[in-house]
């Protein structure tokens, strides 16, 4: 017996010309597994490296799990295994604590602050202008340049003596601040570099959000008399909501691990004022050659970061299968 | 017309504000680096800040030459060991990220079984996991494996970074290539690598463009790698620009340049290559 079958044209303008396979039925039936599972082979083999190298970092992983369960010093030989004594120290340790608290009040303060502003610059960069193009490229400026850089210029800028903002602000008959050199105000002048560097993050996925909307519900409301702020309102926002959530995913596991402002500009001073948690891990190490301390830390710091971003992960999922559903 | 006038100007009037507000907070720091990469240093000190003077490529020449303050008059100076050390890290790591991730990212979407999509998933959690959970072991590792302070043992910890980023987002890609196409190779007689190599990767070549490139960014950006797994002969420039703060008085003028100079291969990106960026910075979630 013979089987025909017609595989027709494919894409419009792909070289491949429809092929007419005339083939033995049972012939071709068992070739055909054997062909799939040797597919299935060769794509095993293509995901092999990753593989090989996902195993090169979890075993660090791993190590650094049990480094944590150890009084392991940089400068001392014997390693003693000590259970929990670790995380049992730090939990009742004042500084650690704080660490704590800080990390958490830098990540509100992020969402609070990025979430809002990055709304209202996508709805500006979605607004069409003759400057529309130039603001969208330079939006994305402070994402692209190394963290440390910014933290340096803003480090420059912020210098209570002479620099530009405080002259700024005085000129305009405002109060000057010390910034990062005051414990009251480094946090805050913190999340303000944060804030210059990642608000632009919020405000492309947001305004990828808006862009999303369809244009005949638009067109729809406006019919029907909906005003320019009650389409953003009823239209817009609930269309929203798997894309705020987008930008909370990753601004929440990026601030709960923020390292690389704080390094170049505090360095987790004035008193402790911006010691977050990753900082005080890496000083556990690199100041006090306190491995199995700093490892108990960072492995906190892990686990505190991995069930938030899993439940917010869960949430967006959830939130994009409804908003899709919706319309 | 008058009244057309006013229902029109309240909007205009917040876009300008608007756009003044953004000029003011999100372009001018860049430009004032900029501007204080190209003063004397007693223009830079200088209070009431300076916004018109005479500009120099004094701080550049120091930075890239050496200069006779620092002690280095000839040669090749630290800033630009720096940046060929960045280059080799940074680029050394995408070239291997897409060797290993195309293929992965392409296996990914054809058939993602039980451990491939944890596997995938599990590279997409060091994403989000705090750095120092795998580089504070691997400090200890790399010392015992004599791999701390050398360009592979870089390039492996790189791919913490790159790899992740080139697997989600060539996996977003090769998603989108129609599986039609694929099986009329595979009907001509193509096996699966014939297939990837010569259908499946032209068809989304601007996509592993923009996606190597992202991924070169975020590798050039990195500061931790650095700091805690490389000495003196691989020191990355966001390692190395650190040193300029280190003098007895800080050199800002320098540190503008170096700034400046670091910034480049982010800011070309940003201003020839956005096509694919929400892309990359949401690792596929979003096209």
């Amino acid at each position: 017996m013979t089987e025909l079958r017609l595989r027709h044209s494919f894409q419009h303008n792909f070289p491949y010309k429809p092929i007419l396979m005339i083939s033995n039925s049972k012939h071709s039936a068992r070739s055909l597994t054997a062909r799939l599972s040797d597919d299935k082979f060769q794509y095993y083999l293509m995901f092999l490296p990753a593989l090989i190298l996902l195993v090169g970092i979890m075993y660090p992983f791993i190590t650094g799990v049990y480094i944590s369960f150890t009084n392991e010093k940089l400068y001392l030989p014997t390693v003693e295994f000590i259970g929990f004594g670790n995380y049992v120290n730090l939990i009742s340790d004042r500084v650690f604590q704080q660490s704590v608290v800080t990390v958490i009040k830098y990540t509100l303060l992020v969402l609070v602050i990025q979430i809002p502003l990055g709304f209202a610059v996508a709805i500006l960069l979605d607004e069409t202008s003759p400057l529309q193009k130039f603001f969208r490229s330079s939006v994305v400026l402070p994402l692209l340049i190394p963290p440390i850089i910014a933290g340096l210029m803003w480090k420059t800028m912020m210098q209570p003596e002479a620099g530009v903002i405080n002259w700024a602000l005085q000129s305009i008959g405002l109060p000057a601040f010390s910034w990062l050199s005051n414990p009251k105000t480094a946090l805050f002048s913190i999340v303000i570099i944060d804030t210059w560097v990642f608000m632009p993050f919020a405000a492309l996925i947001l305004l990828a959000g808006l862009q999303s909307v369809s244009h005949e519900i638009i067109e729809a409301s406006k019919i029907d008399g909906a005003s320019t702020w009650q389409i953003l309102r009823f239209v817009k926002l609930p269309w929203m909501t798997p894309y705020i959530l987008l930008v909370m995913v990753f601004r929440v596991a990026d601030s709960l691990k923020t390292f690389e402002l704080i390094y170049p500009t505090t360095r987790g001073g004035p008193l402790n004022a911006t010691r977050v948690m990753h900082v005080l891990g890496y000083e556990e190490a690199f100041r006090w050659a306190n491995m199995g301390r700093a490892m108990a830390i960072i492995f906190m710091l892990w686990l505190i970061s991995y069930i938030v971003s899993n439940r917010l992960v869960k949430t967006w999922e959830k939130s994009s299968e409804e908003t899709k559903g919706e319309f | 017309m008058s009244s057309r006038v006013s229902r029109i100007s309240p909007r205009t009037v917040y876009v300008t504000l608007g756009y003044l507000a953004f000029t003011i907070f999100v372009i001018f720091p860049i430009i004032w680096v900029f501007m204080m990469s190209l003063k004397e240093f007693r223009d830079i000190i200088a209070y009431p800040p300076k916004f018109i003077f005479t500009p120099t490529l004094k701080n550049y020449a120091a930075i890239l030459f050496g200069s006779e303050t620092a002690g280095l008059t000839t040669g090749i100076s630290d800033y630009v060991n720096f940046l060929k050390n960045s280059i080799i890290i940074s680029g050394g790591a995408v070239l291997l990220s897409t060797i290993i991730g195309l293929p992965a990212a392409y296996s990914l979407a054809r058939s993602s079984i039980g451990i491939k999509s944890m596997v995938a998933f599990t590279f997409l959690s060091f994403r989000f996991a705090p750095e120092l959970a795998v580089i504070l072991p691997l400090y200890k590792i790399y010392q015992e494996l004599n791999l701390y302070d050398t360009f592979i043992g870089l390039i492996l910890v790189h791919q913490l970074i790159t790899l992740p980023l080139v697997i989600w987002i060539m996996l977003s890609f090769f998603r989108e290539v129609p599986i039609e196409i694929e099986e009329a190779a595979r009907v001509d007689g193509a096996n699966v690598w014939q297939v990837l190599l010569n259908v499946a990767i032209p068809i989304v070549r601007p996509g592993i463009a923009s996606a190597l490139i992202i991924a070169f960014i975020f590798s050039w950006n990195n500061l931790i790698f650095g700091l805690v797994l490389a000495g003196g002969n691989t020191q990355p420039v966001t390692v190395g620009i650190l040193q300029t703060m280190n003098f007895d008085q800080i050199k800002w003028g320098w540190m503008a340049a170096a700034a400046m100079i670091a910034a480049v291969p982010g800011m070309l990106i940003a201003i020839y290559f956005q096509r694919h960026l929400v892309r990359g910075l949401t690792m596929g979630a979003l096209k």
